[in-house]
């Protein structure tokens, strides 16, 4: 292995200045458990599990994927606007540019605000940690500058495929009109199955290449935790950030109704059964601590090292990191 | 039939009325939906290089291939040629079919050669082989500048980033995948 100080020393000096950007902003910073007893439900990941022993008895516990339960939970209890920059794990994700099963998670919540005051958040905090306007990645140049561009998911499909997600909202209507557009949905067992086909085939590659790009209101199906669109149901207050054609951040107004939260995750419990994936217990004591948050707030997760790699212009997750698993594996 | 799941590097497949070769595979998860893998594929007619993301678990259909060990003997910039290690037939290809691979290539060096309907269409190196450093600077204790690492010509030319102990006249083993330093050679 060569461990290149370098790296080391350009990481120290981002983290440092991401650190210095929530103290300006007078964010609170916590610190959340890498063991957790109850994981969030996301239905698709996978996580490590290990046994906490003692004596004869065995606890089950979980390598966290994401601190998004905890942070709730502080927000719950009155804590206001915080941030964490933690390690997070997702089992099996290995061996493209972009993944490593061990990786920093930085995830911040603010409060008496929604996802679009998230969207200033993100322009604000990487132009600072940039320290310029543009930015060269891979060769190409990357546009700071605000406002940086935003799409709807329903935009972006009729754009790049001319399909309609809100017309074609169940199974058998998307499957044909995206067949009629000879896009292949063979293997697509449900909706989201042939909306991730198309995004990732068709939409993903033109994302964020000039300029950084907001692609917002997902499928309800597709954000759990969020809150819903008030205009159109089927949609919910959901974007992710894309820079250089790479996806950086995720963020959410914050569902707070405890009973919509409920059911919600029972959904998703049913979904992980189904996938033959770890069935987790819903967390009470979460679903209490929506009840006590009293104002509208949103969070975001962003993938510190994916940013680090368009900062540092670096085109492997690996080149960012000291002790990439990926190396260690293989 | 092989699963998506198999879809990696150097994989012949058969797809939209072709035979192709994995060139790139790459993990993707959009973390709210199913797990993917974005693949490179090169058409091994035409040469047409496409991305692809296929769902995992998709299946698709390995192309009938076989892989023959051949020996690497030289090129004239734009063929390069190699040798049949069972029938000593002599076969080329085009230099951007060899694309990055052609940076450990030096004469001698065995490799697969990929044959299509019985006519060759690529090659594939070991995932790890050992060269000889040619050139590099005596690493300095302490050097800020560059950290751990330096920059080293292996007997092929191409130039390797290196951990600073490693001298002249050192045989180390690269990962021919990436062209990083994995440890060095005993």
């Amino acid at each position: 292995m060569i461990y290149e100080k370098q790296t080391a020393i350009e990481r120290n000096a981002l983290t440092k200045s991401l650190r210095s950007f929530f103290e300006k902003e007078k964010f609170l910073e916590v610190e959340t458990p890498i063991m957790v007893k109850i994981p969030g439900m996301e239905p698709h990941l996978n996580v490590f599990e290990t046994d906490f022993i003692v004596g004869n008895k065995k606890t089950k516990l979980f390598l966290n994927h994401s601190p998004e339960l905890q942070m709730k939970k502080l927000l719950g209890a009155n804590f206001g606007n915080i941030f964490t920059i933690t390690k997070t794990f997702r089992n099996g994700e290995i061996g493209g540019d972009t993944h490593n099963p061990e990786f920093t998670m930085l995830e911040w919540y603010r409060v008496k605000a929604d996802y679009k005051d998230l969207m200033k958040d993100c322009e604000k905090l990487v132009k600072t940690l940039a320290k310029k306007d543009q930015i060269i990645y891979q060769n190409h140049k990357i546009d700071l500058k605000t406002p940086w561009e935003k799409f709807s998911c329903e935009e972006l499909f009729q754009k790049y495929c001319k399909i309609s997600l809100d017309q074609n909202r169940t199974l058998k209507k998307f499957k044909k009109a995206a067949e009629e557009k000879n896009l292949d949905t063979k293997f697509c067992k449900d909706w989201d199955d042939i909306f991730f086909k198309i995004f990732l085939n068709n939409i993903e590659p033109h994302l964020g290449k000039g300029k950084p790009t907001f692609v917002y209101d997902y499928p309800s199906t597709q954000a759990a935790l969020a809150k819903k669109c008030t205009k159109n149901p089927f949609f919910a207050q959901r974007f992710e950030l894309y820079i250089g054609g790479i996806e950086i951040a995720n963020a959410f107004s914050e569902l707070t109704d405890e009973k919509e939260q409920k059911a919600r995750l029972i959904e998703e419990q049913k979904i992980r059964k189904k996938l033959k994936k770890t069935i987790f217990d819903i967390d009470g004591e979460f679903l209490a601590s929506l009840k006590s948050i009293q104002q509208n707030c949103a969070g975001i997760a962003l993938g510190v090292d994916r940013l680090f790699m368009i900062l540092m212009d670096k085109k492997k997750i690996d080149d960012v990191l000291l002790f990439p698993l990926n190396k260690i594996l293989n | 039939m092989a699963m998506t799941t198999d879809i990696k590097k150097g994989l012949a497949i058969n797809f939209k009325n072709g035979t192709w070769l994995v060139v790139e595979a790459q993990f993707v998860n959009p973390g709210k939906g199913g797990a993917f893998t974005r693949a490179k594929i090169r058409n091994l007619k035409s040469n047409q290089v496409i991305e692809y993301t296929f769902k995992a678990g998709e299946s698709v259909e390995e192309a009938d291939i076989n892989k023959r060990r051949c020996q690497y003997m030289y090129n004239d910039g734009s063929n390069f040629y190699f040798m049949d290690n069972d029938t000593y037939e002599q076969f080329s290809l085009p230099a951007d079919v060899i694309a990055n691979d052609k940076r450990f290539l030096i004469d001698g060096i065995e490799c697969y050669a990929m044959h299509i309907d019985g006519v060759p269409a690529s090659i594939e190196l070991p995932p790890k082989m050992d060269f000889k450093v040619t050139t590099t600077t005596p690493g300095i204790k302490g050097d800020t500048a560059t950290g751990g690492s330096k920059e080293a010509i292996i007997e092929t030319g191409a130039s390797i980033r290196v951990p600073l102990f490693v001298k002249e006249g050192d045989m180390i083993k690269i990962n021919t995948e990436d062209g990083s330093y994995v440890s060095k050679a005993n």
